[in-house]
């Protein structure tokens, strides 16, 4: 990662054994005052502790990225809260050094009747500027949200995608030295958010120590210096994002497998999917044959059912379909366990993270027995870091004597 | 534990400029809500005032008969309306500013404590924004200003502290029990009442116990110095500023105590 020249400095943020602990309050807690009152204000002690948070530590130093990771619920948006000083900590201690600047409530103080240009301006000086700050920054903001034309229009005219562009910019102009992010790249298209993700980094390398909060792993292991992975208020895992992401997507994977599905009919049921190769590893290398094979489970005696497989990476994106039903295949199904493989020849995917979805159907497609999304992960394993889908078999060539030579190494080439 | 330090030394000069023009854009941004969507724009600003006195000046002052002794009486009860519709205003909509900021408090670097100021500041300005139309009612009935007048400022910055000073725990109070305003609302509307707007303390007809209330009560004190300085060119009791003063002196720290206290937890509440 990129050594901005502050980073030898002191640390921007510190968190020392931080705890956090919410009350529960009673059911019975009287909401309002006349309530209160007539109750004689009893039931107004909290009833029950939560921590969401504890004994979590870590530092940012100046011009160095942080991702946080963990599920829904881990206490990531509490410890940015805790961190941005808007919840006070019940245990340990939080040491921020510098101006605070936060892409948590993106358009803070927007009113959707006035305009876009008073919109930003009132809510710049909300971020931290002066008038006189904010002003010569208002220029810069509008281009950054690309609302030019707009801009003399009220907000409420605004689509909600336009509203969190406008917002963005203007949070992301109040020059902090301490940036709190949470899930930016929910933000707008595709090309906003990459302008948005250069603007990020652009501030990190000026020296903003920057804490990102994320569930996409992917995304950690590209950015972040370091990373610390939230597991139910408790910190799992802390330290490098390479290694931190594996095992969250590791673990997400575990998880996802525990769960019990019931939306579909379940007279055949999915019991479990696998990739296996001659070698007993859990990743495969690309190029090689392999075999998925499904565990099914069933309840009655079938003439005829359609199975379906497909792979996609941790985006969602499907790249490789196919199904017993387009090849005219007769699946007959016994009563109990069994299992049926499709076998690839040869799976030329690059390497990633994948998932094998699996479902069951009837034939006619218009029952689904189960259908697993998700669930049952595999890696392919690939050497070479180039951005690609495929990876097919494939060498260079150079022509010479109006012939074509195959390019050897390095190593084995001869002069 | 939690401890903020300005990385790079922000000067003091910048943080009171900063603060100014906070206090500024959130007081513009509130005019600019209020007028943007009424046709009528400032001139709704009055018109409250004047139906009010419309009203209640021909039922006191017709059916009632309060205004009997009062000199001056369209002057005297326009006056008190301004005054007291500036601390109910700006009290009932402190009340809900916590839950209905809830963006503002949730930015990490904003001053929570500036909210109940922007509104007691808003407050003030309508009612410069009206002074103009006393002017008229005072010249109507033929009252020439003293040099008493240069009072004014002083007493709009005891009302002021003594608004901020209920301000504070009001809004801090509509956190835990959300029912707060409407609460407050009806006091207001019964201190409307209670208050020597449309008639005057020195009825005969007031019994010797309200008479305590009234000579005891911060809020006549004031309307009593405003009238003195602006319609009869007298000077109020000193006594009575001094009471004022005292007030606000005690009132202003507990109440921003208790809303400082209470702060902590508005993240989460709200």
């Amino acid at each position: 990662m990129s050594q901005s020249p502050l980073s030898n400095s002191q640390p921007a943020i510190v968190v020392e054994n931080l705890g956090k602990c919410y009350t529960r309050a009673s059911t019975q807690k009287p909401r309002t005052f006349m309530e209160a009152a007539l109750k004689g204000f009893r039931d107004m002690r909290p009833e029950a502790e939560f921590w969401a948070l504890q004994d979590v530590s870590f530092s940012v130093a100046p011009g160095q990225m942080l991702g946080v990771l963990g599920h829904n619920g881990a206490g990531k948006s509490t410890l940015l809260q805790v961190v941005s000083g808007i919840v006070r900590p019940d245990r340990g201690a939080v040491q921020v050094a510098g101006r605070m600047g936060a892409l948590l409530d993106i358009g803070a103080g927007f009113h959707p009747d006035l305009t876009g240009r008073e919109n930003v301006l009132i809510s710049a000086v909300v971020g931290g500027l002066t008038r006189r700050e904010a002003s010569a920054q208002f220029d810069s903001i509008v281009a950054f949200s690309e609302l030019e034309s707009f801009i003399d229009n009220p907000l409420r005219t605004y689509s909600t995608g336009m509203q969190m562009r406008l917002g963005f910019a203007v949070a992301i102009h109040t020059v902090p030295d301490v940036l709190l992010v949470d899930e930016f790249l929910s933000v707008g298209d595709l090309a906003f958010q990459s302008k948005c993700l250069d603007r990020i980094m652009q501030l990190k390398n000026n020296g903003c120590a920057i804490v990102l909060i994320s569930h996409n792993a992917d995304q950690v292991r590209t950015l972040c210096d370091q990373a610390l992975w939230l597991q139910q208020g408790k910190a799992k895992a802390y330290g490098d994002p390479e290694v931190i992401a594996d095992r969250y997507v590791g673990n997400m994977d575990l998880k996802a497998q525990g769960q019990e599905l019931h939306s579909y009919s379940q007279e055949i049921r999915i019991e479990n999917v696998y990739a296996a190769q001659e070698t007993e590893r859990r990743s495969i290398d690309s190029g090689t044959a392999v075999r998925f094979i499904i565990r099914y489970q069933s309840k009655q005696v079938f003439l005829n059912v359609i199975f379906s497989l497909n792979l996609c990476d941790e985006e969602g994106q499907i790249v490789f379909n196919t199904n017993t039903a387009t090849r005219e295949l007769m699946i007959p199904i016994w009563e109990g366990d069994g299992e049926v493989a499709l076998v690839v020849d040869r799976l030329d995917l690059s390497g990633k993270h994948y998932y094998m979805n699996v479902g069951i159907y009837s034939p006619d497609w218009s029952k689904t027995y189960d259908y697993h999304w998700q669930r049952y992960p595999f890696e392919i394993h690939w050497t070479p870091e180039e951005n690609s889908i495929l990876h097919p078999p494939c060498h260079w060539e150079i022509s010479k004597d109006d012939r074509w030579l195959p390019l050897t190494t390095k190593q084995t080439n001869e002069i | 534990m939690y401890q903020r330090s300005a990385f790079q030394r922000q000067s003091r000069q910048r943080q009171v400029i900063y603060y100014r023009d906070l206090l500024w854009s959130l007081v513009v941004r509130e005019l600019k809500v209020l007028y943007k969507r009424s046709v009528l724009g400032v001139a709704w600003t009055l018109l409250n005032p004047l139906l009010q006195l419309l009203v209640f000046s021909i039922i006191f002052q017709q059916v009632l008969k309060a205004g009997e002794g009062i000199d001056n009486y369209i002057s005297y009860a326009f006056s008190g309306l301004l005054i007291w519709g500036w601390t109910q205003s700006a009290l009932f909509q402190a009340t809900g500013l916590i839950t209905g900021n809830r963006p503002l408090i949730r930015q990490p670097t904003f001053p929570v404590p500036i909210l109940p100021i922007v509104t007691v500041t808003t407050g003030l300005i309508h009612f410069l924004l009206a002074l103009p139309a006393l002017a008229i009612i005072m010249a109507i009935d033929r009252i020439t200003l003293n040099w008493t007048v240069l009072l004014f400022p002083l007493l709009l910055a005891l009302q002021f502290i003594l608004t901020l000073s209920f301000a504070y725990p009001l809004a801090a109070l509509n956190v835990t029990f959300r029912d707060t305003q409407h609460t407050l609302g009806v006091i207001l509307q019964l201190l409307f009442y209670l208050l020597p707007i449309f008639y005057t303390v020195q009825d005969k007809n007031i019994p010797e116990w309200l008479q305590t209330f009234y000579a005891w009560n911060p809020l006549v004190i004031l309307i009593e110095a405003y009238r003195a300085i602006l319609l009869n060119g007298q000077l109020p009791p000193t006594s009575g500023l001094l009471i004022l003063a005292g007030i606000g002196a005690v009132l202003l720290p507990i109440g921003y105590r208790i809303f400082q206290r209470q702060s902590e937890r508005f993240v989460e509440e709200v």
